[in-house]
């Protein structure tokens, strides 16, 4: 029967792997599939699973620095002093600077593109085992935060002529 | 005739990063206007992102200098509020002029070093090289990791360089942290923000040094963005490493045939 198992890209990913390894699954019956992203399609909001190196963050670092500093100098004259001035430069700039690459990003790609989950597995894991190992084999795949656990087997396959 | 290089040396021609043990130095597609405007900001905070870190330590050192020296900072605090009279008698004509090239080249350099990492970047990955992911030394234990680029924006945002200190760039962690605690405290900038805070805001700006702490919001920015980009990038470094090791050791013909039998096409 054949296991499938998907995962992020993770230090348990490999221990589930060396562990299978180390319980008798040979090594040349554990397959792994890294999946390809959509290239065409580039995120605005990075996260640890899905980043993209350049585009959630430059402008609103950008703004957000340029209007601090302006804050800092006219909060001299102003009543509330610099530190304020400074603060609400700050997250003037980085809003402003946010709400522009993101509708700036939004124009670039805005035909054609399915929304995607933000979060979505990483690759593929295939592995070969007898049935009376699998309860082990679910149990590690789990126990190593697989995304999804699944079951290929003859036996259940419909026969289609 | 040409030899023929073995292939452990072809691997190695294109580097895509190298592992230290106090930081991942490595390259990635950067958008060059990014990096010049980080030297705009700041004169050497470009080479510094780009990881080309003498030079950017010598060029953040030379503005201090520079800067302090001719009383620029004070000077654009009474330009822009309209105190032009005093911003002409404040600047120190002896070091003024000093200042124009240095920060014309280091905003040009990081630009052009930037387009020219970008392409060392993409030869890198068309070799396909590839490079240990765990480093230790006797000091100091350096290893790729996916980790939480907003948790490192945030961290520095509380203290500049906290957010290096967790995605393990110790260089740029020390020296921000270093800056930061210098800049605070010739701008007063602690004393000002607890006077603010109680609402004394004319204490608050008698007490701040405008030359002082002008510097500070570059170093703010610098050190959320910079901390946040390289949690990012350090990820996807980790991501490429592991898939390539997936794909090396774990696509077997075996598995590939059990497969085809499976589904009825076996080819033996």
């Amino acid at each position: 029967m054949f296991v499938v198992a998907t995962f992020d890209y993770s230090f348990y990913l490999e221990l589930a792997i060396t562990d299978l390894e180390k319980r008798g699954i040979p090594r040349e019956n554990i397959g792994g599939i890294p999946l390809d992203k959509r290239v065409e399609e580039r995120k605005t909001l990075d996260s640890i699973h899905r980043a993209d190196g350049f585009s959630a963050f430059d402008g609103a670092a950008v703004l957000g620095t340029i209007f601090m500093l302006l804050g800092a100098i006219y909060g001299f004259i102003l009543s509330w002093g610099p530190i304020i001035w400074g603060l609400i430069g700050l997250f003037t700039g980085a809003l402003l600077g946010f709400v522009l690459d993101n509708s700036f990003s939004k124009l670039h790609h805005s035909k054609g593109k399915k929304k995607t989950g933000e979060k979505s597995s990483e690759i593929v894991i295939l592995l070969k085992c007898e049935e009376q190992h699998y309860e082990m084999v679910k149990k590690i795949l789990w126990d190593n935060q697989a995304l999804g656990v699944g079951v290929f087997k003859i036996n259940d396959l419909i026969s289609v002529n | 005739m040409e030899k023929k290089q073995p292939q452990s040396i072809r691997n190695q021609r294109r580097p895509k990063g190298l592992i230290s043990p106090f930081t991942v130095n490595y390259f990635h597609i950067k958008n060059p206007w990014v990096t010049a405007w980080w030297s705009a900001a700041f004169p050497g905070y470009g080479f510094i992102i780009l990881g080309s870190y003498v030079k950017g330590f010598l060029l953040v050192g030379w503005e201090l200098f520079i800067n302090i020296s001719c009383k620029l900072n004070t000077a654009i605090v009474y330009s822009l509020t309209g105190r032009f009279e005093q911003a002409k008698e404040v600047i120190d004509l002896n070091f003024f002029l000093f200042y124009v090239a240095v920060y014309i080249m280091s905003i040009w350099r990081t630009y052009g070093l930037t387009v020219d990492l970008n392409k060392l970047s993409i030869l890198a990955d068309q070799e396909d090289s590839s490079f240990a992911p765990v480093k230790l030394s006797a000091l100091e234990i350096c290893y790729l990791d996916k980790k939480n680029p907003w948790m490192a924006a945030a961290l520095s945002a509380l203290a500049p360089g906290l957010g290096h200190l967790y995605t393990h760039r110790i260089p740029t962690f020390f020296f921000l942290l270093v800056k930061f605690v210098i800049v605070a405290y010739f701008a007063h900038l602690l004393p000002a923000i607890h006077y603010t805070a109680v609402g004394a805001f004319e204490h608050a700006v008698a007490l701040l040094d405008p030359q002082w702490l002008l510097f500070f919001p570059s170093l703010y920015g610098f050190a959320i963005y910079d901390a946040y980009m390289n949690t990012v990038e350090y990820n996807k470094l980790f991501d490429m490493e592991q898939s390539r090791f997936i794909k090396d050791n774990y696509q077997s013909k075996n598995l590939y045939q059990s497969l085809e039998c499976e589904f009825g096409r076996c080819l033996s």
